[in-house]
């Protein structure tokens, strides 16, 4: 398990990120696919996909609906607003005409083919990610006890790791739970390998 | 040997041929006259014995010594110890002194009291106060009706003219001025008159009718006596004097403000310093000014502005500093939302949140900058360099540049909260 290559996703996503694409790839290994559910998790990420050397198909929530079906639609809502959300008898369907279409994605037989595609967001003409740092390195490992997580999510400095001091700042942390963030970590109580900070 | 030697003699055998009586020496090295040949002026002015006798005679008529039926006065109320005082300072000013030296106010501002007003003495330099003890009889007094209070202020409208004219109002054919005057008059007995106590109460008590009119029974204190000389007459100014400033006009148009609001701005210079446009004429010398502008509530402004003339450069920052204010996102409107970081140019500046109570503990730009804008608790570090211009505008920007925490809740699509203000019920600031 070599951190270089998570140094690599991390200055990638910063690049992409700057570069304002919507859509990147990072080399798939366990612990990238858990890190970046992670983002996903705590909204850094919109989509995490496995695919290949191509991108995969734009994830998109609803098809297109006619410019007739429009003016059909709004005046279904303006009568029954609550036909908007899903309800027992349309799970899936709603009024709104919108069907999920999830397209099958091919993914290489070949491990080394594979690759993680990843959805980056932006927010007022902001990337959502903007920053993202390992705190350990190739060279040096940080395990961190909840002790230590508690007082970093303070804000505090503990264990040569400095407190998560940028507003809705987060860590990740590798435990023998899976790759959490550290709010959570402190919350089951949980120490571990300190991976990255995102913010 | 000496070389002095015989120089000395020369001047020597100059002075043996020609003895004088007098100790100066006659030659001398300096182009200033000797001291001794300057005109001696004494120090103070002779008198000539016959004024000195006349002043003797003045100072003894003007302030006498006491006689014995006034130190006999004296000693019914005084204790022989104060008695001792007063004769010690009675023998220690010369009345003489007194005499040439001193005057009596006649002014009609005169006070109440002997006070030669050298200095104030906070405990004996108040006005006489007189309390309700003071009055004897009764207090009581009623407000007078329509007709009893006309009659009163005839009354004591007459009783002022006159005062005014005590030899009877002037009769027959008037001129222009007297009759002015005499209008003039009038109108100011009334006016007294309708101030006057007595035409408002009606008191059966003499001595609680003369309090009425008494200042020293006054409850309301006295104006705060206007300062009034030659550097307060200077720097004084009306607001019809002061001159409108088209560029201010301009401003205020442009904010939609009004002057007292502007006034309310703080605006500091922070950098000054001379800058050189060369040219093929030469070089132009001009000013550089680099102006802040807050309202110490969250409204922050950087400005510059240059000019040849010093005054109009500055008028420029102020103005453009005025013109860019940026409201400044406060936590607990105390201190920054979380870290902060910018880059301008060479220089960075970081910007460190702190709890409550930790102060301005930053270098003395950010300080300047950090007072205007109203925060309160902040850190800071510029690492690199630390251009002063530089430093200004990355901390402008830091802090107008700040990532709120619900716009992060907004962009992340997760539910932030502020667990302080949770804690604390909302009632931190």
């Amino acid at each position: 398990m070599s951190l270089v290559n998570l140094a690599h996703v991390c200055s990638h996503l910063q690049n992409a990120s700057k570069a304002r694409l919507g859509l990147t790839s990072i080399p798939v290994s366990k612990m990238h696919v858990n890190l970046m559910l992670g983002l996903q998790r705590e909204g850094f990420i919109s989509s995490v996909t496995l695919g290949g050397t191509t991108p995969p198909t734009p994830f998109l929530l609803q098809d297109q609906i006619d410019p007739e079906e429009h003016s059909d639609m709004a005046q279904k809502l303006a009568a029954e607003p609550w036909a908007a959300y899903p309800s027992a008898e349309s799970p899936s369907g709603n009024l709104l005409g919108g069907r999920e279409i999830s397209y099958n994605v091919k993914v290489p037989q070949n491990p080394a083919r594979r690759r993680l595609w990843l959805g980056l967001k932006y927010w007022n003409n902001e990337p959502v990610l903007k920053n993202m740092k390992l705190v350990s390195k190739p060279t040096r490992r940080l395990w961190l006890t909840s002790e230590d997580l508690g007082r970093i999510t303070r804000t505090r400095e503990a264990a040569y790791v400095k407190g998560l001091t940028h507003p809705g700042e987060c860590m990740f942390l590798t435990t023998d739970r899976g790759i959490l963030e550290a709010r959570e970590c402190v919350e089951r109580k949980l120490g571990g390998m300190a991976l990255c900070r995102v913010y | 040997m000496s070389v002095c030697r015989p120089v000395r003699c020369l001047f020597a055998s100059a002075s043996l041929s020609k003895p004088s009586a007098s100790a100066a020496p006659k030659r001398s090295f300096h182009a200033s006259a000797p001291r001794a040949a300057r005109k001696r002026r004494p120090h103070y002015p002779s008198i000539k014995a016959e004024d000195l006798k006349l002043l003797n005679q003045a100072a003894e008529t003007q302030y006498p010594k006491y006689d014995t039926s006034e130190t006999a006065l004296l000693e019914k109320r005084y204790t022989p110890a104060q008695i001792a005082a007063i004769k010690a300072a009675e023998t220690a000013i010369d009345s003489r002194d007194l005499l040439t030296q001193s005057s009596r106010r006649t002014d009609p501002w005169l006070l109440p009291y002997e006070d030669d007003m050298s200095e104030v003495d906070p405990v004996t330099d108040h006005a006489e106060k007189l309390d309700p003890s003071d009055i004897p009889g009764s207090h009581d007094f009623q407000d007078v009706n329509e007709e009893e209070r006309d009659e009163a202020i005839t009354f004591i409208a007459n009783e002022n003219l006159a005062k005014m004219f005590p030899d009877g109002l002037p009769e027959g054919e008037l001129s222009v001025e007297t009759q002015r005057q005499l209008e003039e008059a009038m109108g100011t007995a009334v006016t007294q008159a309708v101030l006057d106590p007595r035409a408002s109460f009606r008191v059966k008590n003499r001595h609680a009718a003369a309090a009425l009119s008494d200042p020293r029974h006054s409850i309301v204190m006295p104006d705060i006596p206007r300062i009034d000389n030659r550097m307060v007459r200077q720097t004084r100014r009306l607001s019809s004097e002061e001159a409108e400033d088209p560029r201010q006009k301009r401003l205020l148009q442009y904010l939609n403000w009004d002057k007292t609001k502007l006034r309310s701005i703080k605006v500091k210079t922070l950098v000054v310093h001379g800058v050189t446009n060369q040219t093929r004429m030469g070089k132009i010398r001009s000013m550089y000014y680099l102006t802040i502008a807050g309202n110490q509530a969250g409204l922050l402004g950087v400005g510059e502005g240059k000019s040849v003339e010093p005054d109009e450069g500055r008028k420029q920052s102020v103005m453009a500093a005025i013109r860019n204010m940026r409201p400044i996102p406060r936590y607990e409107n105390r201190t920054t939302f979380g870290d902060l970081e910018c880059k301008v140019g060479a220089t960075k500046v970081q910007l460190f949140a702190r709890p409550p109570g930790f102060g301005l503990r930053v270098q003395h730009l950010i300080f300047e900058i950090a007072r205007a804008a109203g925060l309160q608790d902040l850190a800071a570090r510029t690492p690199r360099s630390r251009n002063k211009m530089n430093v200004i505008k990355a901390t402008w920007e830091a802090l107008c540049n700040q990532k709120l925490p619900d716009e992060i809740a907004r962009a992340r699509g997760k539910k932030l909260v502020d667990v302080r203000k949770v804690y604390y019920g909302g009632s931190v600031h």
